[in-house]
């Protein structure tokens, strides 16, 4: 049995292969949450957006590349639509952004509008017509231990390895980066300096949703692929992303890596039981979450004394003319 | 030019006026989204009238919905009240249940049959597996200072599994395997005949689990208007520095908080197995989406107690409705939307109760007569 | 400015204020605390809109939407609370929001904005390291990254609020000297303050203004320090001159701290083994630039920190470190300089926050119970016998003004009979009217035989109240005078870390 064969290397590609909707969410989030707006609706966002991404590969006839490439779209312009409620609500009328994600979350979930938009268009029933298929990068996808892992995967995976970069050398590295890190930690600052707090918070949250939908569209187009009523299509990815910007510290590259991580963890169940190692399969499914609760404890004990962490104005709206 | 200012002091009619006038917004946007998507809201809404409330037994049925959601509902309440977000009420309800059909089912070898028996000791068992499953996150928030929304949320999920687990995947005290049709289609043991809770009324039928909820949220009205508890609870949830000038003890109170909640989200558990199902069935409580309703419920009743009553019941039709009338001509999903329309319009609704709208013209130059400025509640 | 009229909910804040000021003048804005000054400020810098009025700039009216506005044209303000972003270094702050030369840049080129800020620091005598971090600097440093923001955007006018609150004496002086400068290079400076000799220190003219309306325009020469004050209080007022105490106080020692060590939030101690004693009936306060540990030696003595090592008595009782209600038990009253949020909780009725001590025991509570009568019956005397102004006792904390929030608060603590009270800031953003009843507050207790520690930015009030005079600098009391033959060059001195003579 080759190497590419083994345990090992099976849950590492795999785990790229899960995390990549985790990154793509967390990267959308991170951004909304850098501008000091918190968007716990992620979850409502992803499933919605695997729908529509689901539904765009239905109507729209053509080869692989234009469809997929337009279904992507969709579903991130759907995940942005749905933000757009929580932008509205939170910026413009100011109201709680942890009800107000929440309620998205409720509303656009797997018992709300993503169910209703596959009910009316009988999503579930149809086949699944396109997917993105892994692409052999330059030959390579045979090579031991990397092959699989690095050069075996989709056109999505890859995208998101080239967004993580430009959202870190965004934030970085550019002067709209440091507009929207001085809004999320400094409003009135950024205010009194002339820079568009609203605009700025309006804009990431809308990138944040679409970032979501096309994270939820890699399930109904690539992980499993096909599309079903409920939440178990994501089945909490929305969440664990929510988590692993806090477990990056707000960083993308640190994102990627939790990304991976927690996708790991998601694939072990079955690939331990591909291989023969009974355990309990709820006691797997529970990990992620477990070690997220773990991830999540130990970054919250170190941020107490650091003096990195969350954009000082996360999950306050700013007002200007209050006395 | 619009302008908001902040309000000084709230009428009274305001609080009322703003819930319902949302509501009726709410259905209003309803209404417009279905006749878009061809079907007709007239139509819809007297069906949904009709099965949640005025058909024949529909009341009854709606309050079977509606009692685990005033329990989730006041979990919720209890903690957002203090600024402590658990939205864990949906895994503190199935680890309840756990807890009351263990004791049941003590109580059931033991010979035992008298049924306030049952009731108290299933409530009992139930309040204190909801509390310690809420202590969880409540230790690590206190302690660690680690965010309940993303703690309490995951734990959800792992009590998901383990209900799955003791029914479905191993041999355990909770699963019958009595029968060989048991031992091949995994099911919970049924619980003993004292184990039944009553119910009162014979043409609308009250579920003793509901009237339990009543007296849950009287007590929990008492204890935050009119106790020490209640008044610490009230000054650490608007400003923690303030109650930690006072010397108040913020760690124990989030404890504290944590655990009413929990617990009053395990009473919830408990009857759903009294009351309703007499089993442990993992497959039911976990498609129902009690623990998350229970939040919606929470937020447009703004966390007073007495109006989780009303709106769980209102609420409850409404997912009555939704069960009763699925099928191939009544729009699926439909009640997340709902649930989350109402929702979106009870937000936007808190802007006028915080907030004053004034439209004024933009202020004329020349120092000339000011602006006209309208007050537009 | 013409006809300025700016309502804010419950407050007429400017009513009709016109001023004008010209190029190359440094003109004060003076007044006392509440008198529209930064109202007025804010709307010059876009951040307000006029309910009325105009705004002329060089001849032509303008109108500004946003600060953007304002920062295009030329108007830059140095705030009373600095609008940085603290994890960001200086020249990130520095280059924020400008759209000319480097900040049209794309990618942020850090080099060469550095070595402009080193170049304007220069030239000033702003020195500053660009590439440090904000939290990182005093806040003496941090008021000089303001003013280079904008002489890095070359600003015409720049306005300076109440920019001496955070300096010693001698910054004081050097920040009038570099004022000055900016004003015959031609730029136009606005300086708003409420402190009678800094005015007549800088300024070429001055503009006072009283409850919302401007009184007059003066220019400085031919204004004393005597007339300004009438015209800023609308009547004779006697000048800071100090009560002589009887009888010196000579009680036993009620508080004593023994080499108390606090660790700070950000690495480092706040509190570096200081010693302290105070009598009962004598008024001790603690002098010192903001930062140098004196917000955490009022919260390590009334309980909320916990110190690493050393004790704090009262009477002959040890406190308990980090407990509040013990150190509450003991007799110690905290009016905490952070007034809506750690004193007061905001959104609560008067009544709920003026049962903070008392709401443990009969008769406010009845076994876990409370009674909601006499917590209101209660608040409603302390309102009456303290003279605060509310429409009544449910009414939300923060619809109070300062001095009545301070009232409250002392009153709050003066009726749990206490042996220590810590004043923090207790007279900083209030009225003339409102300093005198606080200081009146103080006095009497202190003649009651409370020890009063009186910690304050304010040197004058210092001197006026206190029998000693203990100064912080980074942690540690620097030195101790006599406040009868103190003098303000003395204390500044040790303020700024000079050593004791």
């Amino acid at each position: 049995m080759s190497v590419n064969n083994s345990l090992v290397v099976v849950v590492l590609a795999q785990a790229v292969l899960y995390g990549t909707p985790l990154l793509y969410a967390a990267l959308g989030e991170l951004l909304a949450e850098r501008s000091g707006v918190l968007n716990l609706g992620v979850e409502g966002m992803m499933l919605f957006g695997a729908a529509v991404g689901y539904w765009v590969t239905q109507t729209v006839h053509g080869a692989d590349a234009p469809v997929l490439i337009l279904a992507v779209v969709g579903a991130g312009l759907s995940g942005a639509a749905m933000a757009a409620i929580h932008a509205f609500l939170t910026i413009t009328l100011r109201a709680s952004q942890i009800v107000s994600g929440l309620a998205l979350t409720i509303f656009a979930g797997g018992l709300g509008l993503s169910a209703y938009f596959g009910a009316e268009l009988d999503l579930a029933s149809l086949p699944t017509t396109h997917q993105f298929a892994s692409l052999d990068v330059l030959g390579l996808a045979d090579l031991p231990v990397v092959g699989p892992i690095l050069f075996d995967q989709s056109a999505l995976v890859y995208a998101s390895w080239v967004l993580t970069l430009v959202v870190a050398v965004y934030l970085g590295r550019t002067r709209w980066g440091l507009n929207v890190r001085a809004v999320g930690e400094a409003p009135a600052s950024a205010d009194a300096m002339g820079i568009n707090v609203t605009l700025y918070r309006y804009v990431h949250v809308l990138i944040g949703g679409a970032l979501a939908g096309i994270g939820g569209a890699c399930y109904s187009l690539s992980i499993i692929p096909n599309w079903f009523a409920g939440d178990s299509l994501v089945n909490g990815a929305g969440w664990i992303a929510i988590a692993l910007v806090i477990f990056a510290f707000w960083r993308p590259g640190l994102c990627l890596l939790g990304a991976y991580l927690f996708g790991g963890l998601s694939a072990l169940p079955a690939a331990l039981q591909a291989h023969g190692v009974t355990i309990a399969p709820e006691f797997l499914y529970s990990l992620p979450y477990v070690m997220t609760i773990v991830v999540l404890v130990i970054v919250s004990t170190s941020l107490a004394k650091r003096r990195l962490g969350a954009p000082a104005a996360l999950g306050v709206p700013y007002v200007r003319e209050e006395r | 030019m619009i302008r908001l200012e902040r309000r000084l002091e709230q009428p009274r009619w305001l609080l009322v006026a703003v819930p319902v006038g949302s509501l009726i917004v709410a259905f209003a946007i309803m209404a417009v989204i279905l006749a878009v998507t061809g079907h007709d809201p007239g139509h819809t809404y007297r069906q949904m009238l009709d099965a949640g409330f005025t058909g024949n037994g529909a009341f009854s049925a709606t309050f079977i919905s509606a009692t685990p959601i005033l329990f989730t509902g006041l979990a919720a309440a209890a903690a957002f009240r203090m600024q402590l977000f658990n939205i864990g009420a949906e895994g503190q309800l199935y680890l309840g249940a756990v807890g009351a059909s263990w004791i049941a089912l003590q109580l059931g070898e033991r010979g035992l049959d008298s049924t306030p028996l049952y009731v108290v000791a299933m409530c009992f068992a139930a309040g204190v597996m909801g509390a310690l499953w809420a202590l969880i996150p409540g230790v690590l928030r206190a302690f660690a200072n680690t965010n309940e929304i993303i703690t309490t949320l995951m734990l959800n999920y792992v009590a998901g599994f383990l209900i799955t687990y003791l029914i479905f995947d191993s041999s355990s005290y909770w699963r019958d395997v009595s029968t060989l049709q048991a031992q091949s289609f995994p099911q919970g043991k049924p619980m003993p005949a004292g184990a039944e809770w009553p119910t009162f009324g014979s043409s609308v039928v009250v579920p003793l689990g509901f009237l339990i909820g009543l007296g849950v949220a009287a007590a929990l009205w008492v204890l935050y208007s009119r106790t020490r508890f209640g008044f610490e609870v009230s000054v650490i949830a608007d400003s923690p520095r303030a109650a930690r000038y006072a010397g108040m003890r913020t760690r124990r109170k989030i404890l504290a908080v944590m655990a009413i909640s929990g617990g009053i989200a395990g009473i919830g558990g408990a009857s759903q197995i009294g009351d309703f199902t007499h089993t442990l069935d993992p497959t039911g409580l976990q498609g129902a989406a009690f623990g998350y309703t229970g939040i919606v419920v929470a937020a447009l009743a703004r966390y007073n107690p007495f109006a989780v009553c009303l709106v769980a019941v209102l609420l409850g039709g409404l997912q009555n409705a939704g069960f009763t009338l699925q099928g191939p001509d009544f729009p699926s999903g439909l009640v997340g939307v709902m649930q989350g329309i109402i929702l979106f319009c009870a937000l936007g609704g808190e802007l006028l109760i915080r907030y004053r709208v004034t439209i004024s013209r933009r202020a004329r130059q020349q120092g000339d007569a000011g602006p006209a400025a309208e007050p537009a509640r | 400015m013409t006809g300025i009229t700016k309502r804010f909910p419950g407050v007429l804040a400017n009513e009709d204020v016109s001023f004008e000021a010209a190029v190359g003048e440094v003109h004060a804005l003076l007044g006392e605390n509440g008198a529209g000054k930064t109202t007025l400020s804010n709307i010059l810098t876009g951040l307000y809109r006029p309910d009325e009025g105009q705004i002329e700039l060089y001849g032509e009216v303008v109108h500004f939407h946003s600060p953007r506005d304002a920062l295009n044209a030329g108007i830059c303000m140095v705030h009373q609370h600095f609008r940085l972003v603290e994890p960001f270094t200086v020249a990130e702050n520095v280059v924020l929001g400008d759209h000319r030369s480097e900040g049209r840049r794309f990618f942020v080129h850090s080099p060469a904005i550095e070595r402009r800020v080193e170049e304007l620091g220069e030239r000033y005598g702003l020195g500053v390291d660009a590439r440090s971090r904000i939290w990182q600097l005093s806040v003496g440093e941090q008021q000089r990254v303001e003013i280079l923001k904008a002489l890095y955007r070359e600003a015409r006018i720049l306005i300076m609020d109440e920019p001496t609150a955070v300096l010693t004496p001698q910054e004081a002086e050097a920040l009038f000297t570099i004022l000055r400068l900016m004003a015959q290079e031609g730029k136009t400076v606005i300086f708003i303050s409420h402190k009678l000799h800094e005015v007549k220190a800088v300024a070429d003219r001055v503009t006072v203004l009283r409850g919302g309306r401007t009184v007059e325009t003066v220019l400085a020469t031919d204004a004393t320090q005597r007339s300004l004050a009438a015209l800023m209080v609308g009547r004779e007022v006697e000048l800071g001159r100090r009560h002589e105490r009887e009888a010196k106080p000579d009680g036993e020692v009620v508080l004593e701290l023994d080499g108390v060590r606090v660790p700070g939030d950000r690495g480092g101690e706040a509190l570096n083994g200081v010693s302290l004693a105070l009598r009962s009936g004598e008024v001790v306060a603690v002098a010192g630039v903001a930062g140098n540990g004196q917000r955490e030696l009022a919260e390590t003595i009334s309980g909320m920190r916990a110190p690493s090592a050393g004790t704090i008595r009262v009477g002959a009782r040890e406190l308990r470190p980090g407990d509040a209600r013990d150190a509450i038990k003991a007799g110690v009253a905290h009016i905490p300089e952070d007034r809506l949020g750690t004193g007061l909780a905001p959104s609560l009725s008067i009544s709920r926050n003026a049962a903070f001590k008392t709401y443990r025991a009969a008769p406010i509570s009845r076994g876990p119970f409370l009674a909601m009568k006499r917590m209101g019956e209660l608040a409603q005397s302390l309102i009456q016998r303290y003279d605060v102004k509310a429409p009544g006792p449910e009414t939300p904390a923060r619809n109070l003004s300062g001095g009545n929030l301070q009232k409250l608060m002392l009153g709050r603590e003066f009726h749990g009979d206490p042996k220590v009270l810590i004043a923090a800031q207790p007279t900083r953003g209030l009225d003339v009217g409102a300093i005198e009843t606080v200081h009146g507050f103080l006095r009497d207790a202190a003649s009651d035989g409370v020890a009063v520690l009186l910690i304050s930015e304010d040197l004058d009030e210092i001197l006026a109240l206190a029998d000693r005079v203990v100064v912080m600098y980074e942690g540690a009391i620097v030195g101790e005078l006599e406040a009868g033959t103190a003098t303000v060059e003395e204390l500044g001195y040790l303020m700024a870390g000079g050593e004791a003579r």
